[in-house]
């Protein structure tokens, strides 16, 4: 063996350990209190398709490329697809979730601001990819 | 006595402070209805945060190294290799 002193080795190492485990304890955690859907969220099934977007609320009213939500109030999107591969997202509210053939994922949030709100498709999906828009209206609750 | 300093300074940086800072936080944690662009944003920032400390310790380690060994540096010495005329 070397005879010069390894404990700075093993400090670099410690760090560089500690360091990684923080950065996956951080991760791990945030992702789990995001993923925590409330119990009173309202379902809002959206379906992708090229290329446009299709809201279907609780009662059964449908909307096409836009959606009218209510401030304050949670919401959770399942998320699907009726051909090919397209991502879900609202950029203002960091809602991204990919719309899936034959597979329903799920992502939720509470609009805390009024306003009008793009959503865009995030996924490249075919020719009109990049028209692949809507607009979230977030209204005040009545 | 310095080692042991060293390495009590580099343990209160990671572990002591970030467990007092959680500690004292505890009360903030979100509740039901949090905000996943603030949560988001935030890690997003901390773990930025982290990766330019990072960098920056190790690109300061480095150009330390280039300077303080380099042949021209007044304070540098032949090695043992060298002084026994091996390399």
């Amino acid at each position: 063996m070397s005879g010069h002193s390894t404990w700075p080795e093993w400090v670099y190492i410690g760090v560089v350990v500690a360091l990684l485990v923080w950065v996956g304890a951080e991760s791990w955690n945030v992702e789990r209190l995001v993923d925590h859907v409330p119990a009173d969220a309202e379902v809002i099934k959206v379906t992708g398709q090229q290329w446009f977007w299709t809201f279907e609320h609780p009662d059964g009213t449908k909307e096409i490329g836009e959606l009218h939500l209510q401030k304050g109030k949670p919401y959770k999107f399942e998320i699907t697809s009726k051909d090919v591969i397209h991502s879900f997202n609202i950029p203002d509210y960091v809602v991204l979730q990919d719309a899936v053939p034959g597979r329903i994922n799920t992502v939720w949030f509470v609009p805390k601001d009024t306003g009008e709100f793009p959503i865009q498709c995030r996924e490249y999906c075919g020719l009109i990819h990049y028209n692949m828009r809507g607009t979230l209206y977030v209204e005040d609750t009545a | 006595m310095r080692k042991i300093f060293g390495l009590s300074c580099i343990l209160t940086i990671l572990f002591v402070v970030p467990t007092v800072q959680y500690v004292l936080a505890a009360g903030d944690e979100p509740g039901e209805y949090l905000d996943r662009r603030v949560e988001i944003w935030n890690l997003f920032f901390r773990l930025m945060t982290v990766a330019f400390v990072i960098g920056a310790v190790v690109s300061g380690t480095l150009i330390w190294l280039v300077l303080r060994f380099r042949e021209s540096n007044p304070k540098a010495k032949p090695t043992k290799y060298e002084e026994a005329g091996e390399w």
